[in-house]
């Protein structure tokens, strides 16, 4: 922190003239050699499943994932005339985690002998530059995040359309019996995904018009101040919608990841712990109700209690693929076998929904420790952003968008590693998909953006 | 897979460690890039030679030639109705230097993101907030080491403003204007 690089606007003698001296290029700077580190990693990581898989090196894999380095250094050059301030841990972060991905992919893919556009591997780096492309064009296009403000009721509308679209015959398709896919042209695509920033956004820009009402009302209970029966009209809906989801679209993930998006936003919002109280109560009471009548939730708590029971282990849908799972991680021990060198194409579906146990084979305890280190620096920096926003619809969009990465990982990994129930989502910037890819990596540019608006803000530096 | 045609166990189990400690590089790199998050914001002792080299021009004299203990009855709190209102500093190296006070918050403290950076050692990286509530502007003390004053007693709970009635943060006092 040099001395002459951190005023950006300075005093200047007579009545609230507030001038900017310079744009400090100090954030990019340190972006730029993170970056570096970070592509060097990934290029590394696809050498190694080389070496490990084939013994010689494939340059035309190299050569593609060198491409997707430069679309990310173009991203990063955009910023330095767009969003000069902004984060600078966000993209670097995101690069490895989506480089690590790829290359865990590329190696299951070679395990199992897919090639051409049956190659996962491929898929992913197609959609990876695509959202590349959508987080450029975020960044680019969204100058300040008042522009979303304005479209609180458009968000909210677009997030209830794109969580139905599935349901609309024709349209969505059944995979594995979640229907929350559609296909279109032969490209499959999870709609949830992209929702889940629209209701983010709504959220936001709802509860900074509601908040008053929602936190300051209300009789004390237990030590609480428990909201009005009118004031719950808001957190019922969306309780609804997310039964809905699980019910109808038989997604048990992400109906807990958009209840648990709101309850935190509500959280922040009002900082009335009685919500979370009565939020946690309605998810209890939702998931006695669906473990009891709904079969494919019952099963997914039979599997996670009793995974080792030889019933539920060769069961159909049974705890087959969570068991492969967890030997795969033990396979790892504390190093991992090396990339290349497991055999994490046991595991059905290993490359999205078990990414996590694949790469924990391979990279040991030590790779998924510093995997979850990346997703604690980059939810930290969103939270960090939240906190320093100047304005209520900025503090809460960063909460709510930097949560959702979180709450994520924690359904996923928590239910690959059987601390809870296995759900179907996906890992952020891991997982194979093309819809979580474009999904994450235009959170990652929102965040980018709120971060570069609040430190643009206007300010004074004293000293 | 006959993985020892060109590299052999040795070299693999080598570069297989060396991965995971340029991971953990990596880790490390991002966590040095945050360490003022986590530590703290750097102190940085105000140079002695700051005070005279703010020339006293016109505005500053004004300020200063009113009465220093400004606003006795007038209590009237700060509203938030879009009312323009501004933060005059009152006393310290940038006396007259004043701040829109606009948008729902304005956070005070030694951290660059601050709205109000002081760099001074009493002050705290996250030091104290003005925000919005209920109609007015409250004065909320973030823990601070050194603590919040309004009209010189400490603010422990978050405080409706008075308007020209100094707030002290560090060795720094402002008031909040029309």
């Amino acid at each position: 922190m040099s001395v002459s690089a951190s005023p950006d606007f300075v005093a200047t003698g007579s009545i609230g003239r507030l001038k900017r001296v310079r744009v400090s290029q100090r954030m990019r700077n340190v972006e730029l050699i993170l970056i570096l580190i970070a592509s060097a990693i990934n290029v590394a990581a696809l050498v190694l499943v080389q070496w490990g898989v084939l013994g010689k090196i494939d340059a035309g894999p190299l050569a593609v994932c060198g491409l997707l380095a430069v679309l990310v250094l173009s991203i990063h050059v955009a910023m330095r005339f767009v969003a000069p301030q902004a984060d600078a841990l966000i993209l670097p972060i995101a690069t490895v985690l989506n480089g690590l991905g790829i290359a865990e992919i590329y190696r299951i893919d070679l395990a199992l002998g897919n090639e051409g556009w049956d190659s996962l591997a491929n898929k992913q780096i197609a959609w990876t530059a695509l959202a590349l492309g959508a987080a450029l064009g975020t960044i680019v296009l969204i100058r300040h995040q008042r522009i979303l403000q304005r479209y609180t009721y458009v968000a909210g509308l677009f997030a209830v359309i794109l969580i139905a679209l599935p349901m609309v015959p024709g349209l969505g398709i059944s995979v594995n019996g979640a229907r929350v896919w559609i296909q279109i042209a032969g490209l499959t695509f999870q709609p949830g995904e992209i929702a889940k920033i629209a209701l983010a956004v709504f959220f936001a820009g709802y509860l900074v018009q509601r908040r008053e009402s929602l936190s300051m009302v209300g009789r004390t209970f237990l030590g609480m101040r428990f909201p009005r029966g009118r004031d719950l009209g808001p957190i019922l809906v969306v309780w609804v919608l997310s039964m809905a989801v699980i019910v109808f679209q038989r997604d048990l993930g992400t109906g807990l990841l958009f209840f648990g998006l709101f309850l935190v936003m509500l959280y922040v919002a009002t900082g009335r712990g009685s919500w979370v109280a009565l939020g946690l109560g309605l998810v209890a009471f939702g998931a006695v109700v669906a473990n009891q009548t709904l079969d494919y939730v019952h099963g997914r708590f039979a599997n996670w209690y009793d995974a080792f029971n030889d019933a539920n282990f060769s069961a159909d849908g049974g705890s087959y693929q969570l068991v492969q799972g967890l030997f795969g991680l033990a396979h790892g021990g504390v190093i991992g076998t090396g990339l290349g060198e497991g055999m994490p194409e046991i595991t059905p579906v290993a490359q999205s929904d078990y990414i996590i146990a694949s790469l924990g084979e391979e990279l040991g305890l030590a790779g998924i420790f510093a995997i979850l280190c990346l997703y604690l620096l980059l939810v930290g920096r969103g939270l960090r952003i939240g906190f320093a926003g100047h304005d209520d619809f900025s503090k809460l969009l960063a909460v709510g968008l930097s949560f959702t990465i979180a709450l994520q990982c924690f359904i996923v990994i928590g239910g690959v590693m059987r601390v809870i129930p296995l759900t179907g989502l996906t890992t952020p910037f891991l997982a194979a998909g093309g819809s979580s890819l474009v999904a994450n990596w235009i959170i990652a540019a929102l965040l980018l953006r709120l971060s570069d608006s609040i430190r643009s803000e206007p300010r004074l530096v004293v000293g | 897979m006959d993985s020892g045609v060109l590299v052999s166990e040795l070299t693999l189990l080598i570069l297989r460690i060396g991965f995971l400690i340029a991971l953990w590089v990596f880790v490390f790199f991002v966590v040095y890039a945050v360490r003022s998050d986590l530590f703290g914001q750097r102190v940085r002792k105000m140079p002695a030679a700051a005070k005279p080299a703010v020339a006293p021009d016109a505005s500053a004299f004004l300020t200063s030639a009113q009465p220093r203990v400004s606003a006795p009855a007038n209590t009237e709190i700060a509203p938030a109705d879009g009312t323009p209102l501004k933060l005059v500093i009152t006393s310290g190296a940038l006396q007259g230097q004043e701040l829109p006070l606009q948008g729902d918050v304005l956070t005070i403290g030694r951290s660059p993101d601050s709205s109000l950076v002081i760099q001074d050692d009493y002050t705290s990286t996250h030091h104290a907030r003005l925000e919005v509530r209920g109609g007015s502007w409250l004065l909320r003390d973030l823990d601070s080491t050194n603590g919040t004053t309004l009209s010189g007693s400490r603010v422990t709970t978050p405080t409706p403003i008075p308007l020209n009635t100094p707030i002290g943060v560090g060795s720094m006092t402002f008031e909040v204007r029309r």
